[in-house]
């Protein structure tokens, strides 16, 4: 049996991805999350004194508290296994990344194994999220400079 | 079953959403000073607004905008080029425009409760206004 003739019989086997389903549902769930980040902003913006521009702050804190205790609790997984994407693309799917991590190497200490590994998979995140808001900020820039939108 | 409970709460959160597209729109205007027609007259012509509060009080003007969707990406434009037109139609009041939902929650909640300390709050909430993240 040769590579291609492998590769055929294995797309034949494997079942087929739902690609649309998949999009529908990353679609809801992360419009969900955003929908339930817009409450608590709201909520800050209504009873404290933030402003639409001070209120984001407090409202990522509160989202990653709470993916924090679900995923804790072990019901984040639930979400992710229906979301896909639309779990992991929000700011709670960070925070869930980097609980979850923690907890798994809790056994190996609290230096060498939480400390060490809390940012494995996260670590990532954190290098693309730098990177990819330094090329908004370059686009945002030059869109600015031509007029299109302003700051 | 879990996918059952899953899709109960989507449907009604969807529900939730188009029925929250019900809101108030419009001009609400509280006048204790000056002539409030030029300011109406100047927010309705303008198209991008959705709707819009007008507050006068003592030497003070205060207007919190609602801009549609895609205008939102020139909120700051906006709010100068409304600021502009009010300053020259009112030369001796202090003006402040902004687009911010802070601004229409507050004055909405002033002009409801119709409170007597309204300038201390109108100056907390101008000096909210300049915060930076």
């Amino acid at each position: 049996m040769n590579e291609n003739k492998y590769a055929k019989l294995e797309q034949q086997t494997s079942p087929k991805t739902p690609y649309l389903r998949n999009i529908v549902t990353a679609f809801i769930t992360g419009g969900t999350i955003c929908l339930i980040g817009q409450f608590v902003s709201l909520f800050y913006m209504t009873y404290f004194d933030f402003t639409e521009r001070t209120s984001s702050n407090p409202t990522v804190a509160t989202l990653i508290f709470i993916a924090m205790l679900l995923t804790g609790f072990g019901q984040y997984k639930k979400i992710g296994q229906f979301g896909g994407a639309g779990s992991a693309v929000p700011i709670t799917g960070f925070g869930n990344a980097v609980v979850s991590a923690a907890i798994e190497h809790r056994s190996e200490g609290y230096v060498l194994g939480v400390g060490s590994n809390m940012f494995k998979l996260a670590g990532s995140v954190i290098l693309f999220g730098v990177f990819s808001a330094f090329v908004v900020a370059l686009i945002k820039t030059i869109l600015v400079k031509f007029g299109v939108i302003s700051w | 079953m879990e996918g059952m409970l899953i899709r109960k709460v989507l449907l009604l959160l969807l529900m939730l959403v188009l029925l929250s597209g019900c809101s108030n729109h419009g001009i609400r205007i509280h006048n204790d000073s000056a002539d409030a027609s030029k300011a109406e007259e100047i927010l309705k012509k303008d198209q991008r607004l959705t709707s819009a509060v007008i507050l006068f009080h003592e030497k003070d003007l205060l207007v919190g905008i609602d801009v549609d969707t895609f205008s939102r990406f020139h909120k700051k434009k906006i709010e100068k080029e409304i600021k502009k037109k009010l300053e020259k139609s009112y030369p001796d009041l202090t003006v402040t425009v902004s687009a911010d939902r802070k601004m229409t929650i507050v004055l909405d909640k002033l002009i409801r409760k119709n409170e007597k300390d309204m300038g201390k709050k109108i100056d907390q909430l101008k000096s909210l206004l300049k915060e930076e993240t």
